[in-house]
């Protein structure tokens, strides 16, 4: 081979090289042109992906004052600790280093992670609500060193309730929104209100979440923002409650020491001044998540302090419900309040003898001395006249039967019996004879406090129905604006001799020999009406003896002041109280209070209850003999259901 | 040295190519790290030392340098086998030699001086015809022997560019089609019983990674991942300099120094890249240019054989900036931050000037 030829073939391998370089670059630009140019929105998105987060920023609740401008439930600072998994290189390690820095249990971070592993990775995941400082600073302090790149700590508002458990059933609590509470505005991992006020107007007080897209860099961290929309908080709202009376009355159960609820309002208007529910729980242990150990005890404790007594607790009325069969009684003609009745300690009706509370007798007596007295034969003889039907029609129309309507959540219907009402039931008529204890609140009357406060508003200012309501004003913004709840429809204007005869009556009862003397304020004309109701029937009594149950009975007390054009009326439902005089006291406490604010004067202390002698009560059951044969279908005598 | 008559045969159209590339890699540099830096001083410093390396390299006559190549790959030989034991440690690998200033990285210097070994072997004037097996065995010990002492550094990056060196030689040089065909089936088989034996953890990781990188998208398929990303946001115009996020925000980990093109291609978009890609297409086509227009089989193969690390260099790193190839810790010539490359590759182009420059002197 020639040195010539050699030379030749170098060429051409040379050129073959060349051709190669030039097709391998042509496919090099292929390529990048392929990813930038047809492929660039979607690498466009992830890079911006990438460096682009949205941060939440949560909206304060709307602050909740009372009617004077108190401030009761409103929202202080804390911090949580979230994961976010986008950012996770190892989430197993994470899980291990997060835990045993701020010292809670991996598997419950794991349990957390697992219950929003469906979302997208970039929603940061909640693990330490209301973190304390030294969690935080744990946390952060490890952040700085790259080594939580995927942990987030967060300020924010959080739920605060100054006055802790005064009034937590009517305000409620707030928790992180269920699967069924999702949509319409609410996002997965948002705080709503879950009962009461917070969850009836959580709309209103939610506010809207603002948001803030900054850009990080590969270890998270954030380098500048980009734009910035401010959380618009929840609206203010002030209540109708006012706190020295709620105060006042929480106070009063306090001293007398048992459980019970209140609802007092202005009969005028229907404006709640007081809800109490006794026992309490701390709305401030919900706010930021409640622990497990918490929620579990304030589930399985047997007094319940998670229901709400006023609307969902049902009892016997007992003898508050002769107010009800005294109004349909005048109302419907049937008597006037000169009607007397003979009382000789009982009476028979259908071949049955029903006992007088009283062994003598009260002899002869009206209906305002029926009232005032209490008179067991009295009423018997009304309901017997009426017929179960006609007490049922008056008891819906002063507001004991059914829901109140009262904007609270999950109230329950209150029950008075109706011919109709048991063959929906039981399929069976209904017997005369039963009305007998239908007419003194025996029986199957079965009735929430608020259901019979609603009666004693009605009845106090004459027969116009008003349905309860909370909310006073709005702040939409442009300052407080006064809600005008609707009227209500149906109007009950009694006669002006019912009028007379029932606020004569229940006058008597504080101010002259009745039950109710433990509400007398001199000056103030006070009427009343005490009642107990029948936790278990006498016989069953007897059986349960050695149960274990709190089986005393429940006292009622209703009342409104003053007697003529009142301002002020409500139920005392004292738990277990046994006598319905006791609740009387803490009422006296509420409307001494009412008075002194609204003329100025310093508000009254409760000087500590001294004990007396149980005096004797016309309310308590009849005799055992005289126990309510026709107590039937599962309304244990009287019973209790809740 | 330098004859005024040589210098008019100087290939300036090369050299400014070659510059314009060093000056968009600055560029890149001076955003991927955040202005005028350390880093970016660093590589200017590199640049000057490569132009001195460029004119020293340029001003010998490459034949009196082929008569001493053996003294020169000897003392190349001995300074990788002093890194080897002595060596500054950086991430795991003896690599450097800490000279103050700057760290020399021997490596380097051993692709030159492989070129220049295999282009006096194979470019004798006394050879004829095909080569013999003897022959090859031969090359292959001149480019083995410092490809494995750099192996055990270790960096197989640089390693395996000594190899494409002997190839493009000896292909040059007439080695039988054949034998390629040989070489690709042993290959092929091998690569098996090296996926067990040969291949370290982190190795095998990436190669595995590169065939499904969503695989470990948190790990070693991360940067794959990124590095795709970075070059498709950038668009056709970019998103300007110092602008781009993912090289910016350290989305893209070694933005100045592996990943410069993909910075590069996100700031400046795919036109950025078209001009950048036919820069170095027209260095490589224009310095065979200057194999092809030799005055002898010496000055074609030692062209040929500075040419085949450079091109592979930049076509494996361009290629895994897209995220197409398996990430690598190889650098791309002329663009990345690195001392020691800037100044070998300058020299490596010193080399090809000068033989096209002298290829009319006797």
């Amino acid at each position: 081979m020639s040195n010539a030829e050699d030379r030749r073939a170098v060429t051409t391998r040379i050129a073959v090289i060349q051709v190669g370089v030039v097709v391998f670059f042509a496919v090099l630009s292929f390529s990048f042109w392929y990813l930038q140019v047809v492929q660039h929105a979607r690498f466009q998105e992830m890079a911006e992906n990438n460096h682009q987060r949205t941060l939440a920023l949560r909206a304060p609740r709307g602050v909740l004052f009372d009617r004077n401008g108190k401030v009761l439930v409103e929202n202080r600072h804390s911090f949580t600790i979230s994961i976010l998994r986008e950012h996770s290189k190892d989430l197993e390690r994470t899980i291990r280093v997060l835990a045993s820095v701020t010292g809670i249990d991996p598997r419950d971070v794991r349990q957390a992670i697992d219950r929003h592993r469906s979302e997208p990775a970039y929603r940061p995941i909640v693990i330490i609500d209301d973190a304390s400082l030294a969690q935080v600073a744990a946390v952060t302090a490890r952040r700085l060193d790259s080594e939580l790149p995927d942990v987030v700590v967060e300020e924010v508002p959080t739920r605060s309730y100054p006055t802790d458990a005064l009034g937590a059933h009517l305000f409620g609590y707030v928790g992180e929104a269920s699967d069924a509470q999702l949509g319409d505005g609410v996002e997965s991992g948002a705080i709503v209100g879950q009962t009461g006020i917070e969850r009836v107007y959580n709309k209103l007080l939610m506010g809207e979440d603002g948001a803030r897209r900054v850009v990080v860099n590969s270890t998270g961290r954030e380098i500048r923002t980009l734009e910035e929309v401010a959380p618009k908080e929840g609206r203010r709202v002030q209540l109708t409650i006012d706190y020295d009376l709620q105060k006042a009355a929480e106070d009063g159960f306090r001293a007398a020491g048992f459980n019970g609820a209140a609802l007092i309002m202005d009969p005028r208007n229907g404006e709640v001044l007081t809800h109490v529910s006794l026992p309490s729980y701390d709305p401030n242990a919900f706010a930021a998540g409640i622990d497990r150990a918490t929620w579990s005890s304030l589930n399985t404790d047997k007094l319940r302090p998670l229901q709400n007594r006023v609307i969902q607790g049902r009892y016997s009325p007992g003898s508050i419900f002769k107010i009800v069969v005294a109004t349909a009684a005048l109302e419907e003609g049937l008597v006037t309040a000169d009607h007397t009745v003979f009382c000789g300690g009982g009476a028979t009706f259908f071949g049955r003898f029903f006992k007088c509370h009283l062994k003598g007798g009260h002899g002869s007596v009206d209906m305002r001395h029926a009232i005032e007295k209490s008179c067991n034969v009295y009423f018997y003889t009304l309901g017997n006249m009426l017929g179960v039907d006609k007490i049922h029609k008056w008891a819906e129309k002063l507001g004991v039967a059914g829901k109140t309507g009262i904007d609270l959540p999950n109230e329950q219907e209150s029950i008075v019996p109706s011919t109709e009402w048991k063959r929906q039931r039981t399929g069976e008529k209904w017997y005369a004879g039963e009305t007998i204890s239908v007419s003194i609140g025996q029986g199957q009357v079965s009735v929430t406090p608020a259901s019979l406060a609603e009666m004693i508003t009605t009845v106090a200012n004459g027969g116009t129905r008003v349905t309860p309501h909370l909310i006073r004003a709005v702040d939409e913004g442009q300052g407080w604006k006064t809600l005008n709840p609707g009227a209500t429809a149906d109007k009950v204007a009694f006669r002006p001799e019912t009028l007379a005869a029932l606020h004569d009556g229940l006058w008597m009862v504080v101010n002259a020999s009745g039950t109710g003397g433990r509400a007398r304020i001199a000056g103030r004309d006070v009427a009343g009406k005490t009642g107990t109701a029948q936790v278990i029937s006498n016989q069953g009594r007897l059986a349960a003896r050695n149960s274990g149950q709190d089986l005393r009975d429940h006292g009622w007390f209703v009342f409104f002041a003053p007697k003529d054009n009142p301002e002020i009326a409500g139920v005392i439902f004292a738990e277990h109280g046994e006598h319905g005089y006791l609740g009387a006291p803490i009422a006296k406490h509420v409307i001494e209070t009412y008075f002194a604010k609204k003329e100025g004067q310093p508000l009254p202390t409760l000087k500590p209850a001294t004990p007396v002698a149980p005096e004797q009560d016309p309310d308590s059951p009849p005799a055992l003999d005289q126990a309510s044969p026709i107590a039937l279908n599962g309304f244990g005598a009287g019973g209790v259901t809740q | 040295m330098l004859e005024r008559r040589l210098y008019h045969h100087i290939d300036w159209a090369l050299v400014v190519a070659i510059f314009a590339l060093c000056a968009i890699g600055l560029v890149q540099i001076y955003s991927a790290t955040g202005g005028p830096t350390t880093t970016y001083v660093t590589q200017i410093y590199g640049i000057a030392f490569g132009i001195v390396a460029l004119l020293v390299c340029l001003s010998i006559d490459y034949r009196s340098l082929a008569d001493k190549s053996h003294f020169i790959y000897g003392a190349v030989l001995l300074l990788l086998i002093y890194v080897l034991f002595f060596g500054a440690v950086r991430g795991g690998s003896r690599r450097w030699i800490d000279l103050g200033v700057f760290n020399l990285q021997p490596s380097e210097l051993a692709k030159a001086a492989v070129a220049l070994v295999l282009a006096k072997f194979f470019g004798d004037e006394t050879r004829r015809g095909q080569l013999s097996r003897g022959d090859l065995i031969m090359g292959g010990l001149l480019a083995g022997v410092p490809a494995l002492i750099i192996a055990r550094q270790p960096d197989l990056g640089t390693a395996v560019t000594l190899v494409p060196v002997l190839f493009a030689v000896a292909y040059v040089a007439g080695m039988p089609m054949r034998i390629f065909g040989i070489l690709a089936i042993v290959g092929i088989l091998a690569a098996p019983v090296a996926w067990k034996f040969a291949l370290q953890d982190y190795q095998k990781g990436r190669i595995s990674t590169f065939l499904d990188p969503e695989q470990d998208a948190r790990g070693a398929g991360y940067q794959q991942i990124q590095a795709r990303i970075t070059v498709g946001s950038g668009g056709v115009w970019g998103k300007g300099f110092t602008k781009g996020t993912q090289g910016q925000l350290r989305f893209l980990p070694v933005a100045h120094n592996d990943f410069i093109f993909s910075v590069l291609a996100e700031e400046q978009g795919f036109a950025g890249v078209v001009v950048t890609l036919g820069l170095y297409l027209f260095v490589i086509v224009r310095a065979l240019d200057a194999a092809r227009l030799a005055k002898d089989k010496l000055g074609a193969y030692l062209v040929l054989g500075v040419l085949a690390s450079f091109s592979f260099q930049v076509v494996y790193n361009i290629t895994m900036s897209a995220g197409l190839a398996p990430v690598k810790g190889l650098t791309l010539p002329l663009m990345s931050y690195g001392g020691s490359s800037m100044i070998a590759t300058l020299a490596g182009f010193g080399l090809i000037l000068n033989v096209r420059m002298r290829r009319f002197t006797n």
